[in-house]
């Protein structure tokens, strides 16, 4: 328990930096805050000047933070000038669909990478090892930009069997539609992942077939099912949750450029056209809850090593 | 439910003929195990001892089937109960490992499964190979680790390995090899990562198991100390063939080949500490992918001349218990007269000691 506590101490810390850099990062490179936030017609200098005020930005950074922190624990973040609308209600409607195509092109690309990389572990060197080693090498050079492209191309303009400019239809309202139209920027970010997770996984395994407790596994008679998915697997997971929780900022990153390139309205567009328009409320408001899903799925991470590894789970009540 | 009913009580349980393991490496092949012939019977125990890389533990893995088949190459035949188990294949093997053989392995720590708690481990054969329900399964696991006398066992069931002490783990390895009745037991070293007190309980309890189940045993070690008091027979192995082999009694009394007799004079003393390694003999065992032509021994053997040079010296029996491949073996003309040379240069002690 203290070591949960001690653990969720740190990554507030983490975030509470990572949002007061970013804010500093997006602040300082205005010419003038306050007038990129009256927007860019119809600011006279008085409404200027009252942004100004309304979120200190006559103030010194850290008191901005302190406000800012303020306004985001109250969820009121303000206005956007330029897209008519609140903060709140803007990134409500567009994150959800972020953070949902980030997590199901890595439940997706778990769910390929898991079977491929044990059957590939367990026949090293083989012809199917040697394919995947030759796939997954290919996968990884392959931009994202050209395999969305490619998809597109064939899957929506081509074959139409998904929808090319893709909607946002919430998974409870028509779970079916939902799928069809998040499902190729999914892949799109799911193939990469893919190639990824099966490299680590498969090397992590070869080298726990190796070890003493897998010779004494079969030498129990244990099938090979059994041997790779009871015993090997679960010692093979290590890197593989660790690159999970890494890659996630990678992934959430890879999810804006999908959104663009499916027209899919969810942050990525939502951020596009804060920056472009120097919408520095929405930048940040963004960014924060960027910052947050990482600082989360590290924390869950963290939290799953100690679910796999007793050792780790009786370190941890100790320490 | 543990043992089948029909299983034999006597005659021969398994035969090795000309088994050789070799190892395909960059370097060249490594010839592990290289002709080794013998007979184990049913409820015996063997020991087979020797110094580190003589192939004991690929000796023993080749005869299980255990090795990996890549870069392997595997030749003679192993008969269990007369049947050759090269014939079986690894589905076949698969019904033998846990059933009819198994094996305690030399490290617990790294051996058992880190991630899994003891009772599952130990209940796993019972339900793979016997098909035991898991209430059954528990109840079998429990009673196994009463058997191998594990303190509190209800409590070790869903305990990791990392929970229990060096004993205990090797005992919880223990019930596991012993889970589902096998004939034939390994022991690979099971006491070298132990305290010297524990040592000799372990040892105790696997002789104790082989006579309550009729097993035969296998017991792999370095230390001829150790099989003294363990084993109906003794193998002496040599960098991957057998030096000599006899029963226990019969090679402390009359043991013949020179490699044998400076084992012998290397185990420690009661009231010294134990040695890990054969620190008596000068000199290394041979490389064993160019091994010496003739006898394996002869660079290190001060009984060698031409012919041990030249001529490989096979396995013959002397009597029904005793056999030994070596020219001059113990008691020969030419170990007399050399035995004599090393006592009056002081290398020896008239007693036969280190001087
Ligand atoms: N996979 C392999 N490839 C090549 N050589 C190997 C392989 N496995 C074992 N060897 C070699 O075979 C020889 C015998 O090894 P083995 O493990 O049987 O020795 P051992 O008698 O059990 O020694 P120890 O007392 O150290 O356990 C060693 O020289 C080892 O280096
Ligand atoms: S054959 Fe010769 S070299 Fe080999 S052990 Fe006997 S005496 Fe020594
Ligand atoms: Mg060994």
């Amino acid at each position: 328990m203290r070591y949960f506590a001690q653990r969720f101490l740190q990554l507030v810390v983490v975030f509470l930096i990572v949002t007061f850099v970013t804010m500093v990062a997006i602040q300082a490179a205005s010419k003038d805050p306050a007038r990129d936030l009256a927007g860019p017609l119809n600011s006279t200098e008085a409404r200027v000047e009252e942004i100004r005020k309304h979120y200190h930005l006559d103030r010194a950074y850290p008191i901005r933070y302190a406000y800012w922190l303020k306004n985001l624990v109250t969820v009121d973040l303000g206005n956007s000038p330029t897209l008519g609308a609140s903060v709140r209600t803007l990134v409500g409607q567009r994150a959800p669909i972020t953070l949902l195509l980030g997590l199901y092109s890595i439940v997706l690309a778990l769910a390929i990478s898991l079977p491929v990389a044990v059957y590939a572990a367990y026949r090293r060197d083989g012809p199917f090892d040697r394919f995947i080693s030759g796939a997954t090498f290919a996968a990884v050079s392959l931009p994202n930009i050209i395999l969305a492209v490619l998809l597109g191309y064939f899957f929506a303009t081509r074959w139409r069997i998904f929808p090319y400019a893709a909607s946002k239809i919430w998974p409870w309202d028509n779970p079916g539609e939902h799928f069809k139209n998040v499902a190729l920027p999914t892949v799109t970010l799911a193939v990469g992942l893919v190639a990824i997770f099966v490299r680590l996984l498969r090397s992590d395994l070869v080298n726990t077939l190796q070890s003493d407790f897998i010779v004494m596994a079969r030498a129990k008679g244990l099938s090979p099912a059994r041997i790779l998915w009871r015993h090997a697997l679960r010692s093979s997971l290590f890197s593989l949750m660790t690159s999970v929780a890494l890659q996630f900022g990678g992934i959430l990153g890879g999810a804006v450029v999908a959104e663009q390139i499916f027209a899919l309205p969810g942050m990525g567009l939502l951020l596009f056209q804060a920056v472009q328009q120097k919408d520095l409320l929405v930048v940040q408001a963004c960014a924060a809850l960027f910052a947050l899903a990482v600082v989360i799925i590290n924390f869950a991470v963290d939290m799953l090593y100690a679910v796999v590894d007793p050792r780790i789970r009786h370190a941890r009540a100790l320490g | 439910m543990t043992a089948p009913i029909n299983r034999p009580q006597e005659g021969t349980l398994l035969e090795l003929r000309n088994l050789r393991t070799h190892f395909s490496t960059a370097r060249g092949v490594v010839r592990a195990v290289d002709g080794v012939s013998f007979t184990l019977d049913r409820g015996k125990s063997l020991g087979i001892v020797g110094e580190s890389g003589s192939g004991k533990t690929i000796l023993a893995r080749s005869i299980m089937g255990l090795l990996p088949k890549r870069g392997t190459i595997r030749h003679g035949e192993v008969l269990y109960a007369g049947q050759d188990l090269a014939s079986l294949g690894l589905k076949g093997m698969r019904k033998f490992w846990g059933q009819e053989m198994s094996m305690i392995f030399q490290d617990p720590m790294t051996s058992l499964n880190p991630l899994m708690r003891i009772g599952h481990q130990i209940s796993e054969p019972l339900r793979v190979h016997l098909d035991m329900d898991k209430v059954n399964a528990r109840a079998t696991a429990l009673k196994l680790l009463q058997d191998v006398g594990i303190p509190e066992p209800e409590k070790r069931l869903d305990q990791y390995p990392h929970e229990l002490s060096g004993g205990m783990r090797q005992r919880a390895m223990i019930a596991i090899a012993l889970a589902c009745g096998p004939t034939l037991l390994f022991a690979d070293e099971p006491t070298t990562a132990l305290d010297v007190t524990v040592q000799a309980q372990i040892l105790d309890l696997i002789q104790d198991q082989r006579r309550d189940r009729n097993m035969s045993v296998i017991l792999v070690t370095h230390d001829l100390g150790v099989v003294a008091g363990h084993t109906d027979e003794i193998a002496v192995m040599y960098a991957g063939t057998l030096a000599e082999k006899a029963s226990t009694t019969e090679l402390f009394a009359n043991r013949k080949h020179p490699y044998t007799e400076a084992l012998l004079r290397s185990i420690p003393r009661l009231d010294q500490p134990s040695h890990t390694r054969l620190l008596a003999i000068g000199g290394r065992p041979p490389d064993l992918i160019t091994p010496p032509t003739g006898c394996r021994f002869a660079p290190r053997c001060p009984y060698a001349e031409d012919k041990c040079r030249a001529e490989i010296p096979e396995l013959e029996a002397a009597s029904a218990d005793h056999s030994f491949a070596c020219w001059h073996p113990v008691g020969s003309p030419r170990w007399q007269s050399k035995q004599d040379e090393l006592v009056s240069t002081g290398v020896l002690s008239a007693s036969g000691g280190i001087a």
